[in-house]
């Protein structure tokens, strides 16, 4: 039976599987838009979920566990734009092999060191006035701090794109490099710091699945995140407050496991289908996407002109 | 000679020569592991004397380095192929899982009376057959849509290790295991050696890597695959269906990586286990890239990849650390690779200028 409480939850639910979604493409955009594809996105959200769940358990600040994991991210900005912008290697097969690396430095640390742990967690925030409100104050006051930073980073990566001369300079960087570089940009200079956000908001999106749940770290617990959030960002054609929207539906399919357990009228499929769902919907997401182009310079290495590096 | 296809950069002339810098990357792969595990509290020396017991030291470890090593071949052809006509089909970890899926399905429901030279040539086939339909659809969507076949093949591989799920826990389930009911005998690959746990997979893997480089080499699909990744443009206005060849590449790929979900299940498993896999799909890409996507080379690769990951497995016990130490020490390795030119992608005339 759909009950209101089992509607709630399941609101509740979806959007906090959102909000990884959401801060994780956010960093995408930023990323893509500079000309560089971050396939590592995955590696660095199990980053930053290992680092939050590490000092959870060992410290029991939240505040620390989130500052620690934006850092892990920014560290791994580095190493990935040294590869992807200094160096120029292939994108698509740095980040591959990122993610791999990501897998196995996490899982090594959580085996060491937090296996079965659990750390702190964020409770849901009670705004006066709105939490009076029926069903919608319950299903926002169930929402922790990640919610609203994710509301904020929204209009913040707007405005970074859209309203700063790195922004400006960051896209033109994406579309026309050499046009850019012509104009006397430095084009590598300008994606340096595009991936060290983007790889800073993919772990702040870890950090918000780990702080949204047990506080504990699982082995591989993005479980494709990060690729579902480069999804959205085609979906959302690269602005902001689409993929605000966008991730929301994808955190409300993914929510849908918990109500098909709940509820027989879903049962009539397997329960795996449930599981899957947001990842076909991802499929027919970059499939359907209308009109949607990626910047036109993503992925490909950028060798500025008369150095052969 | 150089072993590189169009996509991979040949070697500069005024460069170090490639061995020396493949040399330089192995050595830095070497060093970083050694800081890694005495970072981690581990012994290096302990580390490599593990993996290497745990690799080649006796009959048991050989077998199951020899029968990765095969499975390895076919997803790492799934991703040489490919990303020879520049598609990169990041799928190799669904497309065997569908194949293992198959195998096991056809394992089990085909007549348990019919003879092994019956059983296993097709039960082997429809692992390929669902590898290649499974690889297909986004191959198409490429083709059709313009799909980003990176993002839906990644996807894929989620929806197949469910569908994986779904056949055990609920099709094929055997009592509280996590794996489906055996298949049957005759289906399975024979173990040629007394008392060793090696089967014949190992060649058809070798086979399929020789027939893979007949048909890049000597047909007209593996020109088409080859003067796509060349130049795309150039060779759709000279007559080239890229549609067409795009479709069929990712239906050769899906093929030997379902060939690799045939070796795990009629060769290692006997049934389809959950967590079969344990990322061989993504360290195919690994295995490809190593090889410089030339598909005879892959052999060389998968056996160097192969003592890595079986050695591992030795590590929780031979040196206290977890086994996914050799994921990073494989990531590293190609990483560095990559750092030192030794693999070089080639990007379309002007790509960047714009």
């Amino acid at each position: 039976m759909l009950t209101e409480a089992l509607l709630i939850a399941f609101f509740v639910i979806g959007i906090q599987l959102m909000v990884p979604i959401v801060l994780a493409a956010l960093g995408e955009a930023v990323v893509e838009k500079s000309g560089v594809l971050n396939v590592g996105i995955e590696g660095v959200m199990l980053i930053g979920a290992l680092a939050t769940a590490f000092i959870g358990i060992t410290r029991q600040t939240v505040l620390l566990a989130i500052v620690v994991a934006i850092a892990a991210g920014v560290v791994s900005g580095i190493i990935l734009a040294a590869l992807y912008v200094r160096r120029g290697t292939d994108q698509i097969v740095t980040g591959l092999m990122f993610n791999i690396f990501a897998v196995g430095l996490t899982g090594t640390l959580h085996s060491r060191y937090i296996a079965g742990q659990n750390g702190v967690t964020l409770d849901g925030i009670s705004i006066p006035g709105i939490s009076s409100i029926p069903w919608i104050g319950e299903i926002i006051s169930k929402q922790n701090a990640m919610l609203y930073v994710a509301i904020v980073l929204s209009a913040g990566v707007w405005y970074l794109l859209n309203r700063t001369w790195y922004g400006l300079y960051a896209r033109s960087a994406g579309e026309r490099p050499m046009a850019a570089e012509s104009g006397g940009l430095d084009v590598r200079r300008l994606r340096y710091p595009a991936v060290m956000i983007g790889c800073a908001l993919a772990a702040l999106g870890g950090s918000a699945l780990v702080l949204s749940t047990s506080g504990g770290f699982v082995p591989g617990m993005t479980a494709g995140r990060g690729f579902i959030a480069m999804g959205v960002v085609v979906l959302a054609k690269w602005r902001p407050r689409w993929i605000f929207f966008h991730a929301l539906g994808f955190g409300m399919t993914q929510g849908l496991q918990f109500l098909a357990a709940q509820l027989t009228a879903l049962q009539v499929v397997p329960k795996q289908f449930w599981v899957a769902l947001p990842y076909l919907v991802t499929v027919a997401a970059v499939v359907f996407a209308p009109g949607s182009r990626y910047p036109a310079a993503v992925g490909i290495p950028y060798r500025p002109a008369g150095k052969t590096a | 000679m150089s072993t590189a296809t169009s996509v991979i950069q040949a070697t500069d002339r005024r460069e170090l020569p490639t061995w020396v810098r493949t040399v330089v990357a192995l050595g830095g792969t070497l060093a970083a592991t050694a800081i890694l595990v005495t970072a981690l509290g581990a012994s290096p020396i302990q580390v490599a004397k593990a993996i290497y017991t745990g690799s080649v030291g006796n009959s048991f470890s050989i077998s199951q380095t020899v029968i990765t090593m095969g499975i390895l071949i076919g997803t790492g052809l799934a991703a040489a192929i490919p990303f020879s006509a520049r598609l990169w089909n990041v799928g190799g970890e669904g497309q065997m899982t569908f194949g293992a899926m198959a195998a096991a399905v056809l394992g089990i429901v085909l007549p348990e009376t019919w003879s092994a030279w019956l059983l296993i040539p097709i039960v082997m086939v429809g692992a390929m057959l669902g590898g290649a339909i499974f690889a297909a659809l986004p191959g198409w969507l490429k083709a059709r849509f313009d799909a980003s076949e990176i993002v839906t093949t990644l996807m894929l591989n989620f929806v197949a290790v469910n569908a994986a799920a779904w056949i055990i826990f609920d099709v094929f389930p055997e009592g509280f295991v996590q794996k489906t009911e055996s298949i049957h005998a005759a289906a399975e690959l024979p173990r040629p050696i007394e008392g060793w746990l090696l089967d014949v997979g190992i060649v058809a893997a070798v086979v399929a890597a020789v027939v893979a480089w007949f048909i890049v080499r000597h047909t007209r699909l593996g020109f088409s695959i080859r003067a796509i990744g060349a130049n795309a443009q150039a060779s759709r206005l000279s007559g080239i269906r890229t549609e067409k060849v795009t479709v069929q590449t990712f239906l050769l790929a899906g093929a030997f990586a379902g060939l690799a979900g045939a070796l795990i299940v009629q060769g290692r498993d006997h049934a389809l286990l959950q967590d079969f896999s344990a990322n061989v799909g993504f360290v195919g890409i690994g295995v490809a890239l190593v090889a410089r996507l030339h598909p005879v080379a892959v052999i060389g690769s998968a056996a160097l990849f192969a003592v890595l990951r079986v050695g591992s497995n030795s590590l929780q016990a031979g040196a206290g650390l977890s086994p996914v130490v050799g994921e990073m020490i494989i990531a590293t390795f190609v990483v560095l690779l990559m750092v030192t030119g030794v693999i070089k992608f080639r990007y379309p005339e002007g790509a960047d200028a714009h």
